[in-house]
């Protein structure tokens, strides 16, 4: 059934303004529909405001059409094709990704992280050999977010169907990511050795943002779970 | 402490605007509606990153701008300081200590310290609980930067648990699909709301054993020692033992007993976001006590202790700002407290008139004439 149109406009839709107010006053200016929505979807994107939306759509504009084809083509394969590994949830283009698969990584240790971001910062310090498990996010009632609705059930089967000699809680110390520790320390604690990393990062700083160094530093300065 | 000059951006009414302090006293002269009560906000920022006006940095930044930017020069005992802070209309804020920008912006707290009077704050005797917290916690930031940290904390503890009792109590009065958040769950929060609360609890009661006799003691200089002052502090939970896992397991305790109230109304109700500080004047509630002069007086010797204890902890004077107060308090008043300052403390005052002005006050004073938002360097003869 289709819904009833009790408003017909007997006018053409007029053309989509933007209403952008910029450092110099806040002139309107008028794009062409199919920029405006380019522009539109661009903002949606983390850190893009009005400004920087503007500047790369009109960029994009001036690239060769291949070109623009392929970066189109590479964000919906990747949205596609990108999924999450059905035993440590990172992202993987396979049922299984490779860090679960490497023969050669030590799997008797799994690093708990909040996101695959943060597995991608461990990586990076060339540190760490063993597993990972990512949760997909932080227990935090404000957001909906308990316990049910993390990865937490699969890491406790995970713990207690496998050989795991130590689980490495790699959370970012905030309020949220302390309760979450807690939380999973606790379930785990009767099966294997539960230590954290220090991070020297007391506040405000992401586990993303810290740089290999200290991260390096932090996975040899690990301690037990009290 | 000394704020040598202050360089102000498209801040509230002021387009590029320099000032230079050149005296222990500045009169900032001007009708209402100028600028001058925006000039010690800019200071206010810089010393505490917040406004007690507003909480929205595009209410702080000049109409039709992107950004706004404060920088103080300021000079201490152990050498000078440059302060600056960016604000956007986003919300996001820079703020740099010599020109290098701080990761973390508690690190800025603590380096410009003082004390703010106004006539708003007669509410700290007559308004709520929350006014009086506030002011205490105002006062912790700048003698401890990391408390602001540990309120912070605290806050989003508070604000998670709530959530949570708020979740539980929906559950248990509909029915619905969800798994009903466990009380394991809630006791994680528990946990946390005990830890970061006792932070909070101790440092207000030991912050307020130092302000109290200073407080004590003008408060009987200015009344003419007839009447005895009494501030009290009240936590929601009571501290009977002055060590962190003693108090924690009270906290835990209280929060045991209220748990059916807590979860019947889907709130925390126990914790520091419910102390009170009590002032009692000869044993009455000071709210009922005597006439709004005698509440001045209060406010009077509790601002004169806070600057004694902030020159006490921190070894230096801080600086007073003064917005609209000073005419408010009778001539002997005044004089108590320019007896009390006198050229240690630099002091920022604000006035619509310099009529009602002792002649002190006004003698080697730097008069500065503020109208929309200019300021105009004052000759007084
Ligand atoms: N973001 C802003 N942009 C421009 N002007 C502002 C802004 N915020 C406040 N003002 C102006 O500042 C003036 C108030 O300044 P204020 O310092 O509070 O006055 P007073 O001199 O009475 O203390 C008002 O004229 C108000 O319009
Ligand atoms: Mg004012
Ligand atoms: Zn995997």
């Amino acid at each position: 059934m289709k819904p009833i149109k009790n408003n017909p406009s007997p006018l053409p839709d007029p053309p989509i303004t933007v209403w952008q107010t910029t450092s110099f006053g806040g002139s309107p200016t008028v794009y062409t529909r199919p920029l405006a929505r380019l522009i539109e979807q661009l903002q949606h994107l983390p850190g893009v405001g009005p400004k920087t939306a503007q500047r790369l759509a009109l960029h994009i504009l001036k690239r060769p059409e291949d070109e623009v084809k392929a970066l189109a083509m590479a964000i919906v394969e990747a949205k596609l094709q990108v999924g999450f590994c059905s035993v440590c949830f990172h992202l993987s283009a396979e049922p299984v990704c490779e860090i679960c698969r490497a023969p050669n990584r030590d799997s008797s240790t799994i690093c708990v992280v909040a996101d695959s971001r943060d597995v991608i910062a461990l990586e990076k310090t060339r540190e760490y050999r063993g597993k990972y498990h990512v949760l997909g996010g932080l227990i935090s009632p404000i957001d909906g977010i308990g316990p049910d609705q993390l990865h937490i059930h699969q890491l406790q089967r995970r713990v207690s169907q496998q050989k795991i000699e130590e689980v490495i809680l790699a959370i970012s110390p905030s309020v949220e990511g302390e309760t979450t520790t807690l939380y999973v320390g606790h379930l785990l604690k009767p099966f294997t050795r539960v230590t954290r990393i220090a991070f020297g990062l007391p506040m405000g700083g992401d586990l993303e943002y810290a740089d290999e160094v200290t991260l390096a530093r932090a996975l040899e300065g690990r301690r037990d779970l009290e | 402490m000394y704020l040598k000059t202050l360089h102000l951006r498209h801040f509230r009414n002021y387009q590029d605007q320099q000032v230079e302090f050149s005296a222990a006293k500045t009169i900032l002269l001007g009708n209402n509606a100028q600028g001058k009560s925006n000039l010690l906000e800019a200071v206010e920022l810089l010393s505490s990153l917040r406004s007690h006006r507003t909480s929205r940095d595009r209410d702080l930044i000049q109409d039709g701008e992107a950004v706004a930017q404060i920088t103080g020069h300021l000079e201490k005992d152990m050498g000078a300081v440059d302060l600056s802070m960016t604000l956007r209309q986003n919300g996001r804020r820079t703020v740099a200590l010599n020109s290098l920008n701080l990761r973390r912006q508690l690190d800025f707290l603590g380096t410009l310290n003082m004390v703010q009077f106004s006539s708003l704050d007669l509410d700290l005797v007559r308004g709520g609980p929350e006014q009086r917290r506030h002011w205490l916690d105002s006062l912790l930031v700048q003698l401890e930067p990391i408390y602001a940290y540990v309120l912070q904390q605290y806050n989003q503890i508070l604000r998670q648990r709530n959530a949570l009792l708020k979740a539980m109590l929906k559950v248990g009065s509909e029915i619905s699909h969800d798994v009903s958040p466990s009380s394991s769950e809630l006791a994680l929060w528990d946990a946390q709301l005990a830890i970061a609360g006792s932070r909070v609890i101790r440092r207000r009661a030991r912050v307020l054993q130092r302000l109290v006799p200073f407080a004590q003691s003008w408060h009987q200089a200015i009344s003419g020692s007839t009447e005895q002052l009494e501030i009290r502090y009240a936590p929601n939970v009571a501290l009977v033992e002055d060590e962190p896992e003693a108090l924690q397991k009270a906290f835990l305790e209280k929060i045991q007993q209220r748990a059916i109230v807590e979860q019947h109304q889907g709130t925390t109700i126990v914790g520091p976001h419910r102390d009170e500080v009590e002032f009692t004047i000869n044993n009455t509630p000071a709210r009922q006590y005597g006439s709004q002069g005698q509440q001045r007086t209060l406010v009077l010797a509790l601002k004169l202790a806070e600057l004694k204890l902030i020159e006490d902890v921190i070894g230096e004077p801080p600086l007073l700002l003064l917005d609209d107060v000073l005419a408010e308090l009778d001539l002997s008043r005044q004089n108590q407290l320019l007896d009390a300052i006198q050229d240690r403390f630099q002091t920022l005052i604000t006035t619509t008139h310099l009529g009602s002005f002792d002649a002190q006050w006004i003698n080697a004073a730097q008069i500065l004439e503020v109208k929309t938002g200019h300021l105009l360097e004052q000759e007084i003869f």
